[in-house]
């Protein structure tokens, strides 16, 4: 098995340059890093800097100028649109920093949402939601619609959606910038939690310093490139 | 893709669908009531429509040569009496027109022989249109019948009974019982009169039969002109003028023989007829340009409410495929609510112009105090009481169409849907 096969994420030589009319605008600039399975990291820096541009072209969301970039060992340059929708929907989970939960699906059908897409059967579907929903503290909120939830807890819908098809990365772009610090930091508790007990790789895209402070892994961007990388032990 | 996961993405696709139109309620009403509206009209007024076109085509056909008429092609342009038809056609004719695969559409048949003479009395003489019938079967055939002013309709023991147009008395100066003379060419291609004697007078409206027409027995007819039971057309009415065409293919497939000797042409009443024929295919177009019309409106609000939608729920589209939906099947969420939208709001729609139409087939609408009593145009009397008609094909077509305008108005929507940039689309705020 190779680094690139091993890792959970690997990008190489990664450039994103927005063209806005006349003007360049480089957002990601020749970025190589690699994220081993299971690692719990936060991409910080300052608004601009690059960080959730990063997150999308590792989660496919958006194309790399140039460089290339793997996720579970495939490369997601290449894709075509329809490889790279069944890359997020078997491999990526996301967390949005507006929760982005669908408005007409209850918090249980929220959940269940990219197991559904992945033909997953009714009973393993419900089993596994039951088990998140018990482990996250939102049991009996099941057939609330989002709207009837409280922000902490609809991130934590949000959480137990990205987790719940077992894929292999959570990519979260600011997961806490909505959240007051107790919710902020019971759903860092949560996905820590997840991430020790069910191996789950988290990369975040952060300019909280509590989600800096609980990452074992703290890479910081500046004008889109990386400026440090450090591991906590 | 498997099997299963492919059925999940369509249920995922209808659940999300549908729940997005109850989600937007006011929305979907509004539009749906456009639609709902548009059907109603549509179906409503087709009906109608068809209605109209089917009592001028029943008028028409049967102040003339029927839904369908069997004679000798020349017939058609000299009107003489050596174009007759040969006694075997008239047989067969009649022959056929009792089959059972055919019988049932069958409203009336009238053999008849028809030329033209000079009416001559005391007062002078005036161009005529003779018509010699057999009174029970005309009277099934014609309308003529009905419209008595004085006097009656000829019965089955006339011999010199003559049932005359108004105009036509009143130019000859005529009254009921008056004797007159009709001149006409006869099979040995003489000139020969027959004196025949007022017993009733007719008017149907139309000035050109009102001042021409004169019915009189065909046995006297037979025996006046030489031509015995001959006939120059036989006549056919049908239930319906939609099953024309199978009617004329059977019996072109019947008289195949004498069709391809010359002695027989079968007609329907667009080629015996056409201005008819026109009258009804201008007025068809009408209403379709005025509901192409109608319904590009209609369909401009459901492209423009479907659109405000999407453009509403565009982070909704850019999570969904950051979650794993394709761009197609996006596009198919926003693709299956305008359908189901249309597909709802047109049923409804057609239902609401199916109860109107029911309303109003026993009575009819009356028209009278708009168009008068005394309307006509090519041969026909324009009845003032219009009874909607409904067809099983109209209703088709008019679903088909209002899917059609669905699907139409929906694929712009669908289209803006599915090419959403997946990162742009998180950004955006609303």
């Amino acid at each position: 098995m190779t680094d690139t096969d091993r890792a959970a994420v690997r990008t190489n030589g990664i450039w994103k340059i927005f063209q806005q009319e006349a003007e360049e605008i480089v957002a990601v600039r020749d970025v190589s890093l690699t994220i081993e399975r299971g690692e719990f990291t936060a991409l910080a820096g300052p608004s601009g800097s690059g960080k959730t541009t990063l997150l999308n072209v590792i989660g496919g969301l958006t194309r790399p100028t140039r460089g290339r970039a793997w996720v579970a060992g495939r490369e997601v340059s290449e894709m075509s649109n329809q490889e790279l929708a069944r890359l997020r929907l078997n491999e990526v989970g996301f967390v949005f920093q507006a929760y982005n939960l669908l408005p007409v699906l209850t918090a249980m059908e929220n959940a269940e949402f990219p197991m559904l897409l992945q033909g997953v059967g009714s009973s393993q579907r419900h089993e596994r939601i039951r088990e998140l929903f018990e482990r996250t503290g939102m049991a009996g909120l099941e057939d609330r619609r989002p709207g009837k939830l409280s922000g902490g807890q609809q991130q934590r819908v949000a959480v137990i959606r990205a987790v719940a098809s077992r894929p292999a990365l959570v990519l979260a772009d600011e997961p806490t910038a909505n959240l007051d610090t107790a919710s902020s930091e019971a759903l860092l508790d949560v996905m820590l939690e997840l991430n020790q007990e069910l191996g789950v790789t988290f990369v975040f895209a952060t300019h909280d310093e509590q989600v800096m402070e609980w990452s074992r892994r703290l890479v910081r961007m500046v004008d889109g490139a990386i400026d440090s990388d450090v591991t906590r032990s | 893709m498997r099997p299963r996961s492919q059925s999940m993405h369509l249920a995922v696709i209808l659940v999300l669908a549908l729940r997005n139109l109850r989600r937007q309620l006011r929305r979907s009403i509004l539009t749906a009531s456009a639609m709902i509206i548009g059907g109603w009209l549509l179906l409503f007024s087709f009906s109608l429509g068809d209605g109209t076109h089917e009592t001028w085509i029943d008028s028409g056909v049967r102040m003339s040569g029927g839904h369908i008429t069997v004679e000798r092609p020349e017939f058609r342009v000299s009107r003489k009496i050596e174009d007759r038809l040969p006694t075997d056609v008239r047989s067969k004719t009649e022959q056929a027109l009792k089959s059972p695969e055919i019988a049932a559409q069958v409203v009336a048949v009238s053999a008849r022989l028809t030329i033209n003479g000079l009416a001559s009395s005391h007062a002078g003489a005036r161009p005529a249109q003779v018509i010699a019938v057999d009174p029970i079967a005309e009277a099934a055939f014609s309308m003529l019948d009905d419209q008595v002013v004085e006097g009656r309709y000829l019965e089955p023991d006339d011999r010199l009974a003559a049932y005359v147009g108004l105009g036509l008395v009143q130019s000859l100066d005529l009254r009921l019982g008056s004797r007159f003379v009709v001149q006409a060419q006869d099979t040995a291609q003489d000139i020969s009169g027959q004196l025949f004697r007022v017993v009733g007078i007719f008017r149907s409206g139309i000035p050109a039969a009102d001042q021409s027409v004169i019915h009189i027995p065909l046995q006297t007819g037979g025996d006046w002109l030489g031509s015995d039971r001959d006939v120059t057309n036989v006549g056919v009415v049908l239930a319906d003028s939609a099953t024309v065409a199978a009617v004329t293919t059977y019996l072109e497939r019947v008289l195949t023989e004498p069709i391809a000797r010359g002695d027989a042409a079968v007609m329907g009443w667009r080629e015996s007829n056409p201005a008819l024929y026109a009258a009804v295919v201008i007025d068809n177009f009408g209403n379709y340009l005025l509901y192409a019309i109608l319904f590009t409106i209609i369909a401009f609000g459901i492209v423009n409410t479907v659109l405000m939608s999407v453009l509403h729920r565009h982070r909704e589209f850019g999570v969904l495929q950051a979650l794993g939906l394709t761009p197609g099947q996006t596009g198919a969420i926003v693709l299956v609510e305008g359908l189901t939208l249309t597909a709802i709001s047109g049923l409804i729609g057609v239902s609401l112009g199916l109860l109107t139409t029911w309303y109003f087939f026993g009575d009819g609408l009356d028209f009278s105090a708009l168009i008068g009593e005394d309307m006509t145009f090519s041969g026909v009397v324009i009845d003032p009481v219009i009874v909607p008609l409904f067809r099983v094909s109209r209703l088709i077509q008019i679903l088909a169409f209002i899917l059609f305008v669905g699907v139409v108005a929906s694929i712009y929507p669908a289209r803006r849907a599915a090419t959403i940039d997946t990162a742009e689309a998180m950004k955006f705020e609303r």
